[in-house]
């Protein structure tokens, strides 16, 4: 059986030539946001929330398919929860950063997790953010704004 | 096959020896014997292997009495030790069993089958006793792993009920009428209590363990109750309640966690408008004392109806729960006023609580003083003498954007290590980092230089702070020197007066410029409300 990680980078390399088509400028982009987390009614919320901010936003439910969505997307910014079927947020990040094109999104964690304990294993991990669920919806809004803000002046995010 | 049992004889009396020998080699299974005439030894011997007992004479040439056995015990501390002695001292046998020792036998008294005897079941029960603590441990351990389990299994649906009600509260779901958003306003506020009740209860479950942390810095006490005040007028004013807060503006700087600091104030306030009738106040007071001037005192005090006498002593314990604030009810899970003592004594203070029925309560905590001039001491003075000149530099470590991006508290550790890199050891002092406002770290050091020198070190500190890559990314340092002047010395003065000066006058620069920073921050976040929406 091929492990997780082989797993992962094939599925990775076949989507790489899908990725150059989905490139392709659409008219006036709004700002587009992945949500990646295994609670669908949480998933719901985030969703119409950040639509009313007027963003467009894409949806994973586990780690393996946050990465494959990631490389056909390319979100401006990922909202990456911790505990996922599949492999979880850590890896998730880890994988992110590996890969051209990807490693420059910044990713915002939003976990039930004790801050204590995977608060900096996540910033170190190159997360931008950490916030514990349930997180304060106008600061976690707003550092979704200047998370892309950032990325779009500076073209490069601190990590 | 099972190792046979062997006992560390600590005796200088070769007699003795030979004795207690001659007595242990008829038991059966037999018991192999070390035997060491001096405390010295017997400690080497404890650090290369561990018998299963320690018979144990007090008197040695190089230790006695109780001294002998509880050195023994601190080295091996899960061996059994049986202590021979030739006295018959009922009141030191006492202190010894109460000290961990299993056994005390009177060497005059024993026979080969009484003293093989003793042997087997000081093992025994010091292998119970071990098997306990063990049991203690794993139960501990298993109920921190549950209650962070609970938790966090909690926190998930608790953000479910967060999202769709604030969705609902924000209109994002369609217009909401003014009742209905009054009632999703209480069940929002009803989450928020339920949110702090579980980081509460994972709070006591740290502090049981010893796995509570404060970060401490260098804070002006003031600027904290300041906070504390700003986060709770909006409440105050509600039922209403009137807050004051009294600084001495002589409080030095003390050397805490601003964060709990500030968690213990709101706690204390929360819990002082809870319990006070409307139309009354609390008040918020820091002090020195004279009597104790490593310490500032503080204090939170009501004009409620005041705390039973009889619950007074007890309420700082945990899940204790007074009776009820105004009318019957209980709320709270009893830990605040837990968690605020172990947050206090963690910083090396203590807290207690003084209550007078009808007339209120007042809850004192003390926290340390930065004690500046004894830092100084070395680096403000040369050959016994005071330096000319001294500078305060001031390096504002500020993110780039607000909330800072990315690891920003490791990016101010690594600006802490450029800057004491930067200073020279022997003449200059870095404080500790200010908990200023917001995310901007403020490192001050003290130079003992002329301010006409002092490009040199912000030229190097700019320098060095380039190589910094997470500062270079997330944020920027701006570099700034005061000479500190005003400093009055006369020959009257001992040496350790006038370093006093020193550090009174830097304390006040600081004081000052932080009040000052503070101010136009209020008013530049008064002028430009954050719009997120």
């Amino acid at each position: 059986m091929p492990t997780l990680e082989a797993s992962i980078e094939n599925a990775m390399a076949n989507d790489r030539t899908a990725t150059e088509e989905s490139r392709v400028p659409k008219a006036q982009r709004r700002h587009k946001i992945m949500v990646v987390d295994d609670d669908a009614a949480l998933r719901e919320a985030l969703n119409i929330r950040l639509r009313a901010h007027n963003y467009e936003v894409v949806n994973a439910c586990d780690g393996y398919s946050a990465l494959a969505l990631a490389q056909k997307e390319h979100p401006g910014l990922i909202l990456l929860d911790l505990g996922l079927p599949a492999c979880d947020g850590m890896t998730v990040l880890k994988y992110l950063r590996q890969f051209r094109g990807l490693e420059s999104i910044p990713v915002v964690v939003l976990s039930a997790r004790d801050p204590q304990t995977s608060e900096q294993p996540t910033l170190n991990a190159g997360a931008v953010a950490y916030f514990q669920k349930p997180a304060d919806n106008d600061e976690l809004m707003g550092v979704i704004r200047v998370c892309l803000e950032a990325s779009g002046t500076a073209g490069r995010l601190p990590s | 096959m099972e190792t046979p049992a062997s006992v560390l004889l600590i005796e200088d009396n070769p007699g003795d020896a030979d004795l207690v020998r001659l007595r242990l080699v008829e038991t059966d299974p037999p018991v192999k014997v070390d035997c060491v005439p001096r405390l010295s030894d017997a400690l080497k011997s404890l650090a290369a292997k561990t018998p299963s007992l320690v018979l144990l004479d007090l008197d040695l040439p190089d230790s006695h009495g109780a001294e002998t056995f509880r050195r023994v015990l601190e080295k091996a501390p899960n061996v059994p030790v049986v202590i021979l002695s030739g006295q018959d001292d009922q009141s030191l046998a006492m202190k010894a069993v109460h000290n961990g020792v299993q056994d005390y036998l009177i060497k005059g008294d024993i026979t080969s089958k009484h003293l093989e005897r003793a042997v087997r079941y000081a093992m025994e029960r010091q292998a119970l006793l071990r098997s306990l603590d063990m049991t203690r441990k794993q139960q501990l351990e298993f109920k921190n792993q549950f209650l962070s389990h609970v938790s966090h299994e909690l926190r998930t649906p608790l953000t479910s009920i967060h999202q769709y009600v604030s969705l609902v509260l924000d209109g994002l779901a369609g217009p909401v009428s003014g009742d209905q958003s009054a009632h999703l306003r209480t069940a929002l506020k009803s989450v928020t209590q339920l949110q702090a009740m579980i980081r509460d209860l994972l709070e006591a479950t740290r502090a049981e363990t010893g796995k509570m942390r404060i970060e401490p810095r260098c804070i002006a006490i003031g600027e904290v109750i300041a906070q504390a005040l700003t986060m709770m007028k909006a409440g105050a004013a509600e039922k209403p309640v009137g807050i004051e807060a009294s600084v001495d503006p002589e409080i030095p700087l003390v050397y805490a966690d601003p964060d709990r600091i500030l968690e213990v104030l709101v706690h204390l306030i929360d819990n002082g408008i809870k319990f006070t009738p409307p139309n009354g106040t609390v008040r918020v007071k820091a002090c020195m004392v004279e009597t104790d001037p490593s310490a500032v005192y503080l204090s939170v005090s009501d004009t409620g109806k005041g705390i039973d006498q009889a619950a007074l002593p007890r309420i700082f314990e945990r899940l204790f729960q007074g009776g009820d604030p105004m009318n019957g009810h209980q709320t709270g899970l009893g830990l605040g006023l837990y968690l605020a003592r172990e947050i206090v004594t963690l910083h090396g203070g203590r807290m207690w609580a003084a209550s007078e029925q009808g007339a209120g309560s007042t809850f004192s905590f003390h926290l340390p003083v930065y004690s500046m001039s004894r830092l100084l001491a070395p680096v403000v003075t040369d050959k016994g003498k005071l330096r000319p000149s001294f500078v305060l530099v001031r390096a504002d470590v500020k993110p780039k954007t607000t909330p800072p991006l990315g690891n920003w508290r490791e990016a101010c550790e690594q600006a802490l290590e450029v800057i004491r890199r930067c200073v020279y050891v022997d003449k200059d002092l870095v404080l500790p980092p200010m908990a200023s406002n917001g995310f901007t770290d403020t490192i001050y050091v003290v130079a003992s230089t002329d301010i006409s020198r002092i490009a040199i070190m912000l030229e190097r500190i700019e320098q060095q702070m380039k190589t910094v890559q997470l500062l270079e990314r997330a944020g920027t340092v701006s570099l700034s020197a005061e000479p500190v002047e005003g400093i009055i010395t006369s020959a009257a003065q001992t040496l350790e007066q006038q370093i006093q000066t020193v550090a009174e006058r830097v304390q006040e620069n600081i004081l000052w410029t932080m009040a000052g920073s503070r101010q136009a921050a209020e008013k530049e976040s008064d002028a430009d409300p954050r719009s997120v929406n």
